[in-house]
């Protein structure tokens, strides 16, 4: 009895603390830091604009956490790395169309291909040696910082630090406007890639042989070698088809607005609060907080600056470790 | 006159219940012997003990009054210590180390303030002495072998001052028989001392030769109690053993 | 020859300023085994605090670093009551995220920090009227300054508190077991953590007389824990060998042809690369007690 209390006590005391940090954020009191008025305009179509942003940005987040709670399910540590395959899938694309004139649609393949590879490298000669020796997960996490930092310093030197974009001749992107709000071309392509993306893992997990074997890893490595799983293999494959993803996710960006080397730091903090936030290791999961934490985020930022963006998404993961530390979807 | 005791305590994991409405006391100067098939919550029961699980249900008295449990950190001041059935040593830090380290005030700034006294220096040696590891005591506790590490973590807790119930769990398991004998004399000795001695022990000629009172578990509950020759004859006792 | 000199001291103080940062680090991630990516943060608490105190309201710069090392503590206290509650790598992803909302901070509290703009002429230290504005007089304060942070860390590990500090990095549950309140060591800990990153702040923005918040980056934490991670955990001297390890290394790589922002780059790299090696070959660094 007494532990249900606590428990129900623990639950309303964590929506309250949620409620009060975006209602915080989200009225006149919020302005306390920030100084800019984002929106002008009607509410009515400023909550439309805002609902489509925080989808069209919940999409791009569902990209990169599905991969990040794959790879945390088999591999049982913080992948940082995973940030920059958005940076280095969006760079192979660049390289690709602009330098050697490749059509868009084989270098999207090709810069897929090669961004599965190199998480698969990682992967291969630098997490599952150190999984051998027994390291512990900070040990592997330092390992992963350590990557993150050297591939984005290695794109930095290759392609400078400048602002660049993917998109092709046109100066413009078409645009559509629903209710007075408006989304750009890749914007809803991005959603429907997500869709799709996330659709063929489900089916994967669920109903292929690989996709049990997935799930059997992230079990229990241990039984899973004893079953006569190729363990190595399967972790390959997820790091594989995770910075595939990721790779997707930053091309995406790349189209939709521009590309800089350091673009994975923020993008790998995002799906990782989403990844956390919905409960790690979960497919769904990761989709439930990637939309969660771009509603707090567009929301959040109504009445105070877009600067805060990234604070409030911290705020969020804050909360939710102080309160759910395992998630939404974990019970 | 009672050292420990806990009436109907209730532990649930998860639904399953690993104490249920548990009573049991200890007295002073007693080694009291655990006994009961794997699963059957002896651990639990140590855990609880010694403040590291909260129970669900029922309380817990020490010296005759209630206690409210607030943290693992409260239970040493009752004067109450353990050791763990999976060795927890302090693996990248040296053996004497290991042992000092609980000799520290208990308060930041007075452990900040109050240097390495020389007292302290004199009763980890004998600890380690005691069990035989001052040789080794500038090795990193991850380098001792199983016995050792065993061996320490008694050093480690006879060490601490003032304490009167000692919570033992499965301290033989994988000793050699010389290693055995030392920690019969430990706990032979901590009895002349009037400690109260809780063992938890699948040897039953250790727990004959030791106990004072032998108290036999199964599912949480209380099976039997009494002298070690009564309890361990008892049909019920040597059933669940066997699986009967 | 005189530009020579003005060189080799600018980077004596980068090495020593390095060093008090590792020191203060080292405290948390090698001897308490918090892996703390937000230390950059204070770093910055302690520049943004004592810049605003000299350049707004005029304060003397060693009342100032005084000022400014009260706020970190504040902060940090705060902060580590959150942390407290995490341990091992959700520890690291939560100070991660204090790391951005601090930084979030000095980039968009505009009203306060100038946001990118930075902030400018902040003035050298001066004390009864001597004038620290010399940079080798400079160099002095802050060799003082490294001193009295190693002794004091030299102070705080050799004591018992130090030795349950590494007590609670080997197995927290069983040190609480004999009778220590681990929140609280935990705490002490953070908080000089960040007090010594918040001088090592103030010396910065008074040498440097100009800050911004591209000197407390995440990544500039990435930094910081590469030194110590190569220098060695919970080791005092290598925090010192782990700072000026890299600083040279650095400065080496300009002397290989490398372009400034090249070198910038050829930087990260390298300090990747070493994370990388060291985690598969030496985790526990150059001269370390501690592995991961």
């Amino acid at each position: 009895m007494a532990v249900r209390r606590a428990s129900v006590r623990g639950k309303v005391s964590f929506l309250l603390c949620l409620f009060v940090f975006l209602v915080t954020l989200t009225t006149e009191d919020g302005c306390v830091l920030g100084i800019e008025i984002w929106y002008t305009g009607s509410v009515s179509s400023v909550i439309i604009q805002l609902t489509i942003n925080s989808v069209i940005v919940g999409a791009l987040y569902t990209l990169i956490a599905v991969g990040f709670t794959l790879s945390y399910g088999v591999g049982k540590f913080f992948n940082l790395a995973h940030g920059v395959m958005t940076a280095i899938g969006a760079y192979a694309v660049f390289y690709l169309t602009k330098g050697l004139q490749v059509n868009v649609w084989l270098a999207l393949i090709l810069a897929l291909v090669f961004v599965g590879v190199v998480g698969w490298l990682l992967e291969r000669f630098i997490y599952a040696p150190l999984r051998a020796k027994k390291a512990s997960n900070l040990v592997l996490l330092v390992a992963s910082l350590g990557a993150f930092t050297a591939l984005q310093g290695l794109l930095s030197i290759i392609f400078s630090s400048q602002i660049q974009t993917l998109s092709q001749g046109r100066a413009v992107q078409q645009v559509f406007t629903i209710f007075g709000a408006t989304i750009t071309h890749i914007q809803v392509v991005t959603v429907v890639v997500a869709a799709l993306v996330v659709v063929s893992l489900v089916v994967l997990l669920r109903f292929t042989l690989f996709g049990k074997a997935v799930r059997a890893v992230s079990d229990d490595e241990e039984v899973s070698k004893i079953v006569g799983i190729n363990t190595a293999r399967v972790i390959g494959i997820v790091f594989f088809i995770a910075s595939a993803v990721a790779g997707l996710a930053g091309i995406l960006v790349g189209f939709d607005t521009a590309i800089e080397p350091t673009m994975g730091m923020a993008l790998l903090l995002k799906g990782i609060i989403a990844a956390i936030v919905g409960g790690i290791g979960s497919v769904y999961g990761a989709v439930l907080g990637a939309f969660l934490l771009g509603f707090a985020e567009n929301f959040g930022i109504w009445k105070i600056s877009g600067e805060w963006k990234d604070a409030i998404a911290f705020g969020l993961l804050i909360i939710f470790l102080l309160f759910r530390p395992r998630g939404i979807l974990h019970t | 006159m009672s050292a420990m005791a806990v009436k109907n305590i209730v532990k649930r994991f998860e639904g399953v219940c690993a104490l249920d409405g548990l009573s049991l006391e200890i007295a002073r100067g007693a080694v009291v012997g655990i006994v009961g098939p794997n699963g059957s919550g002896k651990s639990t029961l140590i855990n609880v003990l010694s403040g590291m699980l909260q129970i669900d249900d029922g309380s817990l008295y020490i010296g005759g009054e209630m206690v409210r449990m607030r943290g693992p950190h409260r239970m040493s001041a009752y004067g109450i210590t353990r050791t763990f059935q999976e060795v927890r040593l302090f693996e990248q830090m040296t053996v004497l180390d290991n042992v000092l380290v609980v000799l520290a005030r208990r308060s930041v700034i007075a452990s900040l303030f109050r240097r390495q006294e020389v007292r302290f220096d004199a009763d980890a040696r004998l600890a380690l002495e005691m069990v035989g590891l001052w040789e080794k005591r500038s090795d990193l506790a991850s380098t001792l072998s199983y016995g050792q590490r065993k061996l320490l973590e008694i050093a480690r807790v006879l060490v601490m001052q003032d304490m009167q119930v000692y919570l033992f769990d499965e301290p033989f398991a994988g000793l050699f028989p010389a290693m055995v004998k030392t920690v019969v004399g430990v706990i032979q000795d901590l009895r002349r001392q009037r400690k109260s001695v809780v063992l938890i022990e699948h040897n039953m000629d250790l727990i004959r030769q030791l106990s004072d009172t032998v108290i036999a578990m199964d599912e949480g509950k209380l099976l039997a109690q009494g002298t070690p020759e009564e309890v361990l004859a008892r049909q019920e006792v040597v059933g669940v053993y066997l699986g009967v | 020859m005189q530009e020579l000199i003005y060189y080799f001291t600018h980077l004596l103080i980068m090495v020593s300023l390095y060093a008090i940062l590792a020191l203060g680090l080292n405290l948390v991630v090698g001897y308490t085994g918090l892996l703390s990516v937000m230390h950059s943060a204070f770093y910055g608490v302690g520049a943004y605090a004592s810049a605003l105190f000299m350049t707004q309201l005029g304060i003397t710069f060693f009342v100032a670093i005084i000022l400014s090392v009260l706020i970190a503590v504040v902060i940090s206290l705060g902060i580590g009551l959150v942390l407290s509650k995490f341990d091992g790598d959700y520890y690291a992803l939560g100070s991660l995220g204090f790391g951005v909302i601090l930084y979030s901070i000095f980039l968009s509290w505009k009203g306060l920090t100038r946001g990118a703009l930075g902030i400018p002429q902040i003035p050298k230290p001066v004390l009864f009227g001597f004038d620290f504005s010399q940079i080798t007089v400079f160099l002095l304060l802050v060799l003082v300054a490294l001193a009295g942070v190693y002794l004091f860390s030299h102070f705080v590990v050799r004591s018992s508190f130090g030795r349950v500090l590494m007590a609670i990095r080997e197995d927290e549950r069983a040190i609480q077991v004999f009778g220590y309140n681990t929140l609280y060591f935990k705490l002490t800990v953070s908080v000089l953590g960040a007090a010594i990153a918040a001088i090592a702040g103030s010396l910065f923005a008074s040498y440097i007389t100009y800050i911004n918040p591209s000197s407390f980056t995440t990544m500039e934490s990435v930094y910081l824990l590469s030194v110590i991670i190569l220098g060695g955990l919970a080791s005092l001297r290598g925090s010192l060998i782990g700072a000026l390890s890299l600083v040279l290394l650095f400065e080496g790589l300009r002397y290989v042809g490398l372009s400034g922002e090249v070198a910038a780059h050829a930087r990260e790299v390298l300090y990747g690369v070493i994370l990388i090696v060291l985690m598969l070959y030496r985790p526990q660094g150059l001269v370390g007690n501690y592995k991961l």
